[in-house]
């Protein structure tokens, strides 16, 4: 199975904006889904965030599974409330609250988010384990790809052998896994690291033209929203 | 200024731990297309590096130190799993400080145990008070949620199980320098 091509994506037009701004967006639009009891509304709003999905270049696996995820889910609403418009809320809504994790984080690069976690005022082992996890987990993930292909040339298929994966795929991982906190602990020792120390940062977060545009059609949007919510 | 307990060979090995509970969703998650059912079947898994760090980091706060973490990743995609998180781990928190801390293997069992129950126990109620639709409608079938709950707490138990023959493999190996 292709674990690490799952969630493989590319930055898109969107990368350019603020982080802290779409941080808070994120939050906004989730308020906003559950304050929202109209269809029309709720329709308009995950539409909008649709139209910013399709500028994400998803692989098929990963689609056919969520719109897998989501037939299931309102099928088994529809069937259990017996109420179809409900259901179909219920899944735009769930929509909704979901859609803004690929839209707003796979269009920010790591350095930008750690840059906005860091203007943010985390505490520094806070951030230093943002880093650490944003850094290595696509390492892990090739790491994982690696010892599942290795099974395979085995002759291990374990996709067809669960009963395989503590020995075959946890274990091998964990203790590759540990090695690599080992030589990261070193690593960052060497340099002369200090989790307490405060961190400096040499291209700080700075408001632009694009973010007052980007706030500009989020505003509109939002409008259209509000209006078919509580206005029509 | 206080200074922390932990070092800073403590932050990278609970952030390994967190990048291996994320890698493994992304194994099982494919598999099990059905969301609370999903973290039934990731217990066993996740439980491994939850185990781990319990074992490696000993102290009261190594769940949250592993976990708040990813809770914060989690905020700009989801501020509420950030919060279903946040209270999931005040739950195990809880729970083991009045047992002392993770050195005892017992202790690491409870921590599981809690930490998958409580995520079913905390986690369905939020969705279906912020999602509704199924979520809500398994709210009036409090058996289901108990049973989930149990469900995970096994899988959690198992995930212990399997995470403390890693342990002992560790230790034989140097690699890990955990209390048995």
């Amino acid at each position: 199975m292709p674990i690490a091509k799952l969630s493989r994506t590319s930055l898109s037009g969107l990368a350019p904006i603020n982080p802290v701004l779409k941080i808070g967006l994120s939050v906004g639009l989730m308020v906003v889904a559950l304050c929202l009891q109209k269809l029309p509304a709720m329709a308009v709003l995950v539409g909008g965030l649709l139209l910013l999905t399709a500028q994400l270049r998803i692989r098929l696996v990963g689609l056919l599974y969520g719109v897998l995820t989501l037939t299931i889910f309102a099928l088994s609403s529809a069937w259990l409330s017996g109420d179809w418009p409900k259901a179909v809320f219920s899944t735009l809504r769930l929509l909704a609250i979901v859609l803004p994790a690929p839209v707003l984080a796979l269009t920010t690069p790591p350095s930008a988010l750690i840059r906005a976690l860091q203007a943010l005022r985390l505490p520094s082992f806070l951030t230093l384990s943002l880093m650490i996890i944003w850094r290595f987990f696509p390492l892990i993930q090739q790491e994982l790809q690696r010892i599942w292909e290795a099974n395979q040339l085995r002759g291990i298929d374990l996709s067809r052998q669960p009963r395989q994966w503590f020995s075959g795929l946890m274990v091998p991982l964990v203790f590759q896994m540990v090695t690599y906190a080992d030589e990261v602990t070193v690593g960052l020792q060497t340099r002369g690291y200090d989790p307490e120390a405060p961190r400096s940062c040499s291209q700080p977060l700075r408001w632009q033209h694009i973010d007052t545009l980007f706030c500009g059609v989020v505003a509109l949007w939002l409008g259209v929203v509000g209006y078919l919510e509580w206005v029509r | 200024m206080m200074k922390s307990p932990w070092s800073l060979r403590d932050y990278v090995f609970a952030a390994f731990m967190t990048i291996g509970m994320v890698a493994s969703i992304f194994v099982i998650g494919p598999l099990v297309p059905v969301p609370f059912l999903q973290l039934v079947a990731w217990a066993p898994f996740g439980g491994i590096f939850l185990t781990l760090g319990m074992a490696r980091l000993q102290r009261r706060g190594s769940v949250a130190l592993m976990i708040i973490p990813l809770a914060l990743l989690l905020a700009p995609l989801s501020p509420a799993i950030t919060l279903y998180l946040v209270l999931t781990v005040f739950v195990t928190e809880a729970v083991v400080y009045l047992r002392g801390n993770y050195r005892p293997k017992a202790n690491r069992l409870l921590g599981n145990v809690v930490f998958f129950a409580s995520a079913i126990a905390i986690g369905l109620p939020s969705a279906a008070l912020m999602v509704g639709g199924v979520f809500a409608e398994l709210l009036t079938k409090p058996w289901l949620i108990v049973g989930l709950a149990i469900a995970a707490a096994v899988t959690g138990a198992i995930g212990w199980w399997l995470g403390e023959k890693i342990v002992s493999q560790l230790r034989r190996a140097g690699k890990l320098d955990a209390d048995s």
